[in-house]
């Protein structure tokens, strides 16, 4: 029920579009899904030199999207004056009970959860690694304190979002320890989201890679014979929410790793075609296919394929793994010389592909 | 590394090694939606919560729309462990790497014209150069490439099991016709190969059993999964691995079908992992083959696999245990009595075993007597010397020594003597034994004796395991200088 008066709390009414949580979001939202970077850090600008932002929450998802977009155009140094220019996430100021007249009846923390999780990501991209793992971790009992907090108030709405960043937060760290090659740190972690009940077949699955990764093959076998039970089981838990193409998919694609280690490489490029006939955008399957296609001296049809992927799905394919493979086809078969390629190396180094390629392939 | 030649040639090659791609991880900079749009503690609220559901949904399915050619992909979490960073994508090697002994070098090899006309004739050659051999891998006569045309390539793939520690050279030849000239291109390409692993063994013998102790530290630059560490015994030797019980891990403790078992996973640079064995002769019986027996245990089997399952394997040399001495007449002690009382006779059991191949008798049997530096306080009760009869090849026979202990306290029976009265040989085969002879009157110490060889000088350390202790006085002189000896 709206309030008629003036200071109307802007946030019980039913939210129709995006611009009922924030000022003018759809648009940031609109920008954001198009890779439009600076002109989100220009609007953010804009917005606030113009004062169009009058409430706090509307400062803070601004600076949510200013943040990411910094990250985004690896000016991480940037992100972080901006993100510390908050000083404490905790502080009272960014909470809803501080402004009653602007949010009657309302409590808790307006800060997007996103800054958090920036914030513990930033340090790993500044040269400090045990800095973002610490935050990392801090970030991990804060967030099981709220989730406790939530069920013992009967939040189960909140509890649950609260334990979908715990989630997060896992999966961020898996990611961290493996980078750095900590393959035991990994498994633990897996563990114990398995033994929690987190059964999510993509996770499994990257269990599985880990263990391949580091040689247990026997392992990795178990752990995708136990996705593919999943699916002929039809279970897909809540976690995940993968579609049937993207569940066979991914089960085609554990059976063509186990190919490729094997040195079958025939049956491998048969389970890819599978997932490719299924979905032309499955990228993986994709760069997976053209290499094992070099593994059996194919390699103009590993060039053809790598390219006919960036020419139909340009914003799907483009990543840097696929690039750097297609280079290395293309210096085998002659085609390009090391030396022209060195300022595509550059961009590659710098990932910033996806901004100046866009979609032109050819 | 490539030396390439003087002169210009039509025909070029290129190589590239193929080592087992890997896993790119990253972790990106991705949002749930729901962290982003409004703050964290929102749900807090369910007349809210159920609000924002909807609008959420909306925007998560934009974002897997495959359809939509959008970045989506790498603003939003399509799913959870998109966070991780870690697709399934796999990345051909970025550099040569490190490659060890007892892997397999493997190399892309391609061939390119790239002159304006075709180029016939052709013979592609590839191989191997260490210091000791050359290896040819890939020779193209038997079945002719024939020509390539203007800008075309011919590719290959050679295998070749390291096997040799040191510098390589590939070396890839090309000889073709060049509009009609005959040229010949060789091009060079250098690698090291390096040792992955130490292994370092050590070798206890208890009575009949050897152990095996193997440490095998990884000298790579990644970690190791250790596949299959084998012993292969020599000859009528059996081994049983030992491994430390009760420190399953939980994850031990999964049914089958669940997943997870703790790899065994040398780290880099020094890592290490141990193993022990025990070794025993197979054909206990046959005295025949104890004194055949070499002193060498067997091999190490080892196979490991570093990248992506990239199996790699090494045996190491035959290792030997302690050298087997040959000694043609054994005595040993089968049994002493628990108690032994003071002035009191006792019987020592003694086994006398021939390890020659012919009949040895018949024997006789004495202590030796009182030296100038070592006084004897057990002597043989009765007649002081014992008469053995013969024992046949690789048979042995037991006797009962009638002893008797003069001194209260650990004593020893030292200078067991065995004389063969036929070849006129004295055999001194039995080191010292320590008993301890007690007063009467007090009540039981049980004793049990513990005999190890060590292995630097292969005596006889003998200690004692003593359980229970009686109640003693301390004014008895005899058993305080024992306590004291005891220490």
């Amino acid at each position: 029920m709206a309030d008629p008066s003036a200071t109307s709390d802007p946030l019980t009414n039913q939210f129709g579009s995006l611009n009922d949580l924030a000022h003018d979001l759809a648009s940031l939202q609109d920008l954001a899904m198009l890779g439009s970077w600076r002109s989100i850090l220009d609007k953010v600008s804009r917005a606030r030199s113009l004062g169009l932002l009058s409430k706090p929450h509307d400062h803070l998802i601004y600076l949510s999207y200013n943040v990411l977009a910094l990250t985004k155009l690896r000016r991480f140094t940037d992100a972080s004056s901006d993100l510390d220019s908050l000083h404490d996430f905790n502080s009272h100021h960014y909470k809803y009970e501080s402004y009653p007249q602007l949010y009657p009846s309302r409590s808790g923390s307006m800060v997007p959860f996103s800054l958090r999780f920036i914030h513990a990501q930033l340090p790993f991209n500044l040269g400090n690694r045990q800095e973002g793992l610490d935050r990392f971790y801090l970030l991990l009992s804060f967030i099981r304190r709220k989730i406790e907090e939530k069920g013992s108030n009967s939040l189960q709405e909140s509890a649950k979002i609260w334990r979908k960043r715990e989630n997060l937060v896992l999966h961020c760290l898996i990611g961290h320890h493996l980078g750095a090659k900590e393959f035991n740190v990994c498994l633990d972690l897996i563990r114990d989201l398995i033994d929690h009940d987190y059964l999510d077949p993509i996770l499994i699955s990257k269990l599985g890679y880990i263990q391949m990764q580091i040689g247990d093959i026997e392992g990795a076998k178990g752990s995708f014979h136990r996705v593919e039970t999943m699916l002929n089981q039809g279970k897909n838990e809540g976690y995940s929410s993968l579609s049937e193409v993207e569940f066979r998919n991914l089960v085609n694609r554990n059976k063509a790793l186990v190919y490729l280690v094997g040195k079958d490489y025939v049956s491998a490029v048969r389970e890819y075609e599978e997932c490719i006939e299924r979905d032309h955008t499955d990228v993986v399957a994709v760069n997976n296919k053209a290499l094992c296609l070099m593994y059996l001296r194919d390699l103009s049809d590993s060039i053809k394929v790598l390219e006919n992927s960036l020419e139909r799905v340009p914003t799907v394919a483009l990543n840097e793994t696929l690039v750097i493979n297609l280079c290395k086809f293309e210096i085998l078969c002659f085609l390009v010389c090391p030396m022209k390629l060195s300022c595509l190396w550059w961009f590659i180094q710098w990932r910033s592909l996806a901004n100046y390629f866009g979609f032109a392939v050819g | 590394m490539s030396t390439t030649p003087q002169g210009i040639h039509s025909l070029a090659f290129r190589v590239m090694r193929l080592c087992n791609p890997s896993f790119p991880v990253d972790p990106p900079f991705r949002v749930d939606p729901a962290d982003l749009f409004f703050g964290e503690d929102m749900f807090d609220d369910p007349l809210l919560a159920s609000n924002l559901s909807p609008l959420l949904s909306t925007h998560l399915s934009k974002s897997t729309d495959s359809s939509d050619m959008s970045f989506a992909d790498r603003y939003l979490l399509h799913h959870p462990s998109d966070a991780m960073g870690f697709s399934g994508l796999l990345l051909l090697p970025q550099s040569f790497g490190a490659i060890y002994l007892g892997e397999t070098f493997c190399s892309y090899i391609s061939i390119n014209n790239s002159s304006s006309f075709e180029v016939k004739d052709i013979i592609i050659k590839a191989e191997i150069q260490t210091e000791r051999e050359r290896i040819l891998l890939l020779d193209t006569t038997k079945s002719p490439v024939g020509s390539i045309r203007a800008g075309g390539h011919y590719h290959f793939i050679v295998e070749h099991d390291v096997k040799e520690l040191g510098a390589y050279t590939m070396v890839c030849t090309a000889l073709y016709n060049d509009g009609g000239e005959r040229k010949y291109l060789p091009q060079f390409f250098k690698f090291v190969v390096a040792n992955p692993l130490s292994v370092r063994t050590k070798v206890r013998t208890v009575k009949e059993t050897t152990y095996l102790e193997a440490c095998i530290e990884n000298q790579t630059k990644s970690n190791l999964y250790v596949d299959q560490v084998e012993f292969e015994p020599a000859p009528h030797w059996s081994v049983t691995i030992l491994k430390a019980d009760g420190l399953l891990h939980p994850a031990d403790s999964l049914t089958a079908g669940e997943i997870v078992k703790p790899p065994i996973l040398v780290r880099s640079g020094g890592g290490i992992h141990n193993y022990l064995y025990q070794i025993k002769l197979s054909s206990s019986g046959s005295e025949q083959v104890k004194s055949k027996r070499s002193n060498i245990l067997g091999k190490l089997q080892i196979t490991w696999r570093t990248n992506l399952g990239e199996p790699g394997r090494l045996q190491t040399q035959q290792i030997l245990g302690i050298p087997w001495s040959c000694q043609e007449m054994e005595l040993q002690v089968l049994e002493i009595p628990s108690l032994i009382n003071l002035d009191s006779p006792f019987s020592l059991h003694l086994k006398l075993t021939n390890h020659t191949e012919r009949e040895m008798g018949p024997f006789e049997v004495w202590l030796t007597q009182n030296s100038a530096n070592e006084e004897k306080f057990v002597m043989i009760n009765g007649l002081q010397t014992m008469v053995v009869s013969q024992v046949e090849a690789f048979g042995s026979t037991d006797f009962y020594l009638n002893l008797i202990a003069t001194k209260l306290g650990v004593q020893r029976i030292s200078g067991i003597m065995v004389f063969d009265t036929i070849e006129k040989r004295t055999f001194d085969p039995l080191p010292d034994v320590e008993i301890e002879s007690n007063n009467e009157a007090k009540s039981k110490i049980i004793a049990n004796l513990a005999c190890v060889w060590s292995v630097q000088r292969r005596s006889f350390d003998i200690f004692y395991i003593t359980c229970g202790w009686p109640p003693f006085s301390s004014d008895d002189p005899e058993l305080c200088h024992y306590l004291l000896r005891r220490g």
